[in-house]
Formats: structure tokens, sequence, C-alpha cells
């Protein structure tokens, strides 16, 4: 079936630049091979986009836009320098559900944790056996005496320092 | 645009568990083992004589002890010191002129300190001895003179 140039004009722009579905690229293209008249509309889209590109090309290689990229650079340094603790925040923000998943088990940890440490530290004593033990005893230069009573429950170490030795103990 | 490894989700979340219970870990139990690793010790340096009659109101709870031992009338405290004692860390006192006191903790099981205990006078140990003490036990040494009478040193682990 031919297709009228009324219906093909609408779909040449879009021909043109290649915005066009393959079933319309069959369309347009089958009716260009027998139409001269929109052969010639297509040919002029592409004479008048080469005069637009040479001079606007020309025009944007002179200009290079220093203060711009300036700019976007600045904002990208800005973007990437985070504070410790954002940085902190995002390292656990793994996705909503791992964040949750991730408190859990560490948070039961620390529960478990402090539950055995307490029971450690607070752990009441147990009536140790009082001592109070001597394990040796010297001196360079006087004599010594250990003494340990049971009642009162005290143990003494007396040193007998200088030339007489009068035991002023017990 | 990101790269994602497979499994990497699970690697992450175990590393992140991984890394704050280790980090519970570390910093609940480091108080812990600095508290456990001192022994507090109460140290008195008492003159005991017989001039006079007097004992310090600071010596009421070993008053009783000091006179079913010795026969002196009078205790006064010279000094007291309350030391904070580390393992293997020897600490000196001056008991009283000329005399000084060092004190190791040497060990320490559950149930006792061990500590040694050296009395120096010029540069001689006139007394080295080693002492196991239960919480709340002291040991008196006593003997070396000083003025009308002489001094006794009572020495108490408090843990």
């Amino acid at each position: 079936m031919k297709n009228s140039c009324s219906s093909v004009s609408t779909l040449l722009e879009k021909y043109f630049d290649q915005e066009i579905t393959d079933e319309e690229r069959f369309l347009v293209g089958g009716h260009l091979q027998d139409c001269p008249a929109c052969r010639d509309a297509l040919k002029s889209m592409e004479e008048l986009r080469t005069l637009m590109r040479v001079p606007v090309e020309e025009a944007v290689r002179k200009e290079d836009f220093p203060w711009v990229w300036q700019k976007i650079e600045r904002e990208i340094r800005l973007q990437r320098k985070r504070t410790w603790w954002q940085s902190l925040h995002s390292w656990l923000n793994v996705t909503p559900l791992l964040k949750r998943k991730v408190w859990i088990p560490a948070v039961a940890t620390a529960v478990v944790l402090l539950f055995f440490s307490t029971q450690i530290i607070f752990k009441k004593t147990p009536s140790y056996p009082d001592v109070s033990v001597v394990e040796y005893v010297e001196s360079q230069s006087d004599n010594v005496m250990v003494y340990q009573l049971d009642e009162p429950k005290v143990t003494v170490i007396w040193l007998f320092e200088g030339p007489e030795e009068d035991g002023t103990t017990t | 645009m990101a790269v994602r490894r497979p499994g990497g989700g699970w690697h992450d979340y175990m590393k992140r568990v991984g890394f704050l219970v280790a980090a519970f870990f570390v910093f609940s139990l480091f108080p812990i083992s600095t508290a456990l690793a001192q022994v507090p010790v109460r140290m008195r340096v008492i003159q005991a004589s017989n001039v006079g009659q007097n004992v310090d109101s600071s010596l009421k709870d070993v008053h009783h002890e000091l006179g079913s031992l010795f026969n002196f009338t009078s205790y006064r405290l010279l000094r007291e010191e309350n030391l904070r004692l580390s393992p293997n860390q020897p600490v000196t006192i001056t008991a009283h002129p000329g005399r000084f006191m060092e004190v190791t903790l040497v060990g320490l099981q559950r149930d006792a300190a061990k500590l040694r205990i050296r009395v120096i006078r010029e540069g001689k140990d006139i007394l080295d001895t080693q002492v196991r003490l239960s919480p709340g036990r002291t040991v008196l040494i006593g003997g070396p003179r000083h003025g009308e009478g002489v001094v006794i040193y009572a020495v108490s682990a408090r843990f």
C-alpha cells in the first residue's frame, strides 16, 4: 500500500532524528524510494542541519566555559567531603533491612556479655579462708620474730633492732 | 556505575556484626581488667610508747588488737597511706626518719594478695618479708626504734 506524503511528512522529522520505530522506518523508507518530493524535503533537512552545526560548533569551540567547570568540580568536592558521623552512619546503614539485622545480633550479644560480666564482677565473695601468711622473712642486720595469734587473728613480724635486743613485745 | 560482588551484602553484614561485637567486648573489658590489676593497700605507721596514755582516734579499730599484743600505753598515728599497687611495681614511702618502706604486689590470687615488704635503713634491708593477705586482713610489722618507743607498721589488703 502506498502512503500519501501528508501521512509520511509527520514521520519524516522523526526519521531524520532517528527517533523512529522499526515499523515506521520501514514505512518511511519505502515511501522515500517512490517519492522525490519527500526525498527533497529530507535532503533540505540535512542541509539545514549542516548549515546550523558549523557555526554552533565553531562558537562552542571558542568558549571553554571555565567558570562552569569550576563550579561543577567544587560541588563534586563538597558532596564527597562528608563528616565522620555521616561516614559512620552510611557505613552502618547498608539497607534498612540489613540495618535492623546488624543491630539485633549486636545488641543481643552485648546483653549476653553484659549479663555474664556482671555475674563475674558482682559475684558475692564466698567465705575465703582468712589468711595472713608470712611466706618468708629475713633481715640483714637484726633478729626477727614472727608471731601469729588465733584470737584476734593477727600476724606480727617483730624486728629486734639496735644493739640491745630487748623484746618489747607480747 | 557501582559493581556489586555476588554475596557482598552478607559479607558486609557479617563484618559489621563482628566489628560491633568486638568493639563492645574491648570497651567493656578494658576498665574491668584495669581495676582487677590493682590492689588497694592501707598502710599505717604507728608510734607505740609508754609515754602517756593516748590512743589516736583513728586507731580505734586496731586498738583492741594492739592492746592485746603489746604492753604499750600510747599509740600515735604518724602516717597513713592508701596505696593502689600494680603487679611488680614497687611503691616506696618514707616510713619514719631514716627508714623507707618498699611494698610490691608480687602476686594476686582470688583469695589473697601476695606482698613483698622491705624496710630499708641506710641502703640496707633491715627487714625483707613476703606475706599473703586475704581481703581485710592486716599484718603488723614492729620493732624499729622511734623516739621514746617503737614503730609499728600496719599493712592491710583491701580488695
